[in-house]
């Protein structure tokens, strides 16, 4: 399930072994959650700064695009300091993680630093650059009652003024236990997408500090390699990069694989509402108007 | 008989200097100073010196498939009238100070400087791609927006010295008017060039690249030229009128180019720190700036003629 998206590879083994937790009966150890919004966060990092660079590629903005494309790289290195891989991470398993946190200092440190770069660059250029404020502002609106209409998620619906987020509305991991805010834009264009990924930004990096500095001591996964299912189906839901990610995974007693798992993606659900986003929009802008819901096909196709 | 000077030396500054002999070089290495530049100010290495040579030699050696009929016989027309216009614009241009010129010269500039302009916006209705289409419609409208201020700022120039001669140009002293057309002109050349934020016709990710998205081999390998000559002519117009009178030719020579270079870094930085415009922002603009540019003009007019 972790090629289902070169991107999000981490939420979909996330989702996954949280429905099969349901069936198994297993609950990960503390640190194994923490460890979980870690990795989650940071993913979360790495989708937005790539959108950021996308849009602005979009945008005929092709120097953003090289320093959006420069941050993900570290970004990627502070995965990789934590999982060993660059894209797909390997750290979910039943029953916990696969690899611990040695050093939550030393991590820390580089999140630091890349949060000064995120400040000192891609958000002021993001907020201020009035080239770039022309070519979002009052494009590609989807207004509340569209959005409500469409079923939208994540940030596509916060920026047409829903505050929906299930890190928030139905807390998993160790969500529950650590402070943020959920960004909520009213206007409902390109901008104001732009504006709630960016935000979204600064509160990963608050929620990355405090699952760092309060990661408990402690295993990081029940240590059983076999496990038993029982005949049911589990659902498991969470807030990935670009909004709600849906695992149901159906299992009969004594069977060797599920009978059935379903996948239900952010992009799927984000899809249909483009089409009410570029009516009347020019030909310029509809490329960066598709690209304004982080569409991704791989995600879509499963 | 012997042949007529003037048309010896008209030919010699077309094919020997400065037109092909300075130009060709001077627009492969303006093009390697544009890439470079905004690769540096974006955080990558950029391409080696050689390397607009090297993809004009590249193209040049491929096949393309053979377009018959009018359409084919205009699509190769089309990049060679664009070379061969940017190339006497270049040819016209006194790099050189005493090395020619005429009456009326810097018309004749103006024209060779618009029509590898009207090629583009020609090669793509001739190329009958729906983003060849758009992106030469593009191409024409940001030409009516922008071309005011550049004739304005053109007139403008040679009315405060009351002269159409480039060399006579270069070797007055300038006049505030002449700097007020100076600027203008330096706010033209970002659309003249194509570059960000004015860089709509030929938008990658709108459109394909607009009008050159049918160009393949050695009339892309055209395309690619005349767009390097392009930028030598229209810096070389900016440098011949910025750069200040000395007698010592090779210091002149020095100067101007030197100018051009530093007129290169700036349009590269200027490319490199925005996204592109809209269409309608950028016609927005450019008219704001024929209102601006007009009153400015017009009152830099009266005050000299009130002193004199």
């Amino acid at each position: 399930m972790e090629r289902v998206c070169g991107i999000c590879s981490n939420i979909h083994t996330l989702t996954l072994c949280q429905a099969m937790e349901g069936l198994t009966g297993q609950t990960p150890p503390p640190r194994a959650q923490y460890i979980r919004v870690i990795m989650a966060e940071l993913e979360r990092l790495h989708s937005h700064v790539l959108w950021a660079g996308i849009a602005s590629k979009l945008m005929g903005f092709k120097t953003m695009f090289m320093t959006c494309f420069e941050i993900r790289e570290k970004i990627m290195d502070v995965l990789a300091a934590i999982s060993g891989n660059r894209v797909n991470y390997s750290m979910n398993r039943i029953g916990g993680v696969n690899r611990d946190i040695d050093d939550p200092a030393a991590i820390l440190a580089m999140i630091e630093q890349l949060e000064g770069e995120m400040m000192k660059t891609v958000i002021p250029i993001f907020t201020t650059s009035s080239t770039a404020r022309s070519r979002c502002a009052g494009i590609g609106v989807l207004t509340e009652e569209k959005a409500i209409s469409c079923g939208v998620v994540g940030p596509t619906a916060r920026a047409s003024g829903l505050g929906q987020d299930l890190r928030r509305a139905a807390p998993y991991a160790a969500y529950a236990e650590l402070d943020f805010e959920v960004p909520v834009e009213k206007a409902g264009d390109v901008r104001a997408r732009l504006f709630v990924r960016a935000l979204e930004i600064i509160e990963s990096c608050k929620i990355l500090r405090q699952a760092l500095t309060k990661l408990p001591p402690g295993e990081i996964n029940s240590g059983e390699e076999k496990f038993k299912f029982v005949t049911g189906t589990a659902t498991s839901r969470v807030e990935a990069p670009r909004g709600e990610v849906m695992y149901s995974v159906s299992w009969k007693e004594g069977s060797r694989n599920p009978n059935r798992v379903h996948v239900r993606t952010p992009t799927f659900a984000n899809m249909p509402a483009v089409r009410w986003m570029v009516m009347g929009a020019r030909l310029a802008d509809t490329p960066l108007i598709q690209a304004s819901i982080d569409p991704c096909y791989s995600c879509t196709d499963r | 008989m012997i042949p007529d000077t003037n048309l010896i030396n008209a030919l010699a500054r077309l094919l020997i200097f400065p037109g092909l002999l300075f130009a060709v070089p001077a627009a492969w290495f303006f093009l390697w100073v544009e890439r470079k530049a905004v690769a540096l100010m974006q955080g990558r290495v950029g391409p080696p010196f050689m390397q607009p040579f090297f993809d004009f030699i590249k193209l040049l050696g491929k096949t393309t498939p053979p377009r018959s009929g009018v359409a084919g016989l205009l699509m190769r027309a089309w990049p060679l009238i664009a070379v061969s216009a940017a190339a006497g614009a270049v040819g016209l241009l006194p790099v050189l100070p005493s090395s020619g010129g005429f009456e009326g010269d810097l018309i004749l500039l103006l024209a060779l400087l618009e029509l590898p302009s009207m090629c583009i916006i020609a090669a793509g209705f001739s190329s009958r791609s729906i983003f060849g289409e758009i992106g030469s419609a593009r191409e024409a409208v940001l030409s009516v927006a922008y071309n005011v201020v550049f004739l304005l700022a053109i007139v403008s120039v040679a009315a405060s010295q009351h002269t159409f001669r480039l060399e006579a140009l270069a070797q007055l002293p300038a006049s505030p008017l002449r700097w007020l057309g100076v600027l203008a002109i330096l706010v033209c050349l970002p659309a003249k060039l194509h570059l960000n934020p004015f860089s709509l016709p030929n938008a990658e990710q709108e459109i394909y690249s607009g009008p050159m998205v049918e160009y393949a081999g050695p009339e892309l390998a055209m395309w690619e030229l005349s767009h390097g000559l392009e930028w030598v002519a229209a810096t070389g117009l900016v440098a011949t009128l910025a750069a200040p009178h000395i007698t010592l030719v090779w210091l002149a020579a020095l100067i101007f180019v030197g100018l051009m270079f530093a007129i290169v870094l700036i349009l590269s930085t200027l490319a490199s720190a925005t996204a592109r415009l809209a269409i309608d922002t950028t016609v927005r603009f450019y008219w704001q700036c024929t209102l601006i540019f007009a009153v400015l003009a017009i009152s830099s007019a009266l005050f000299m003629r009130f002193r004199s």
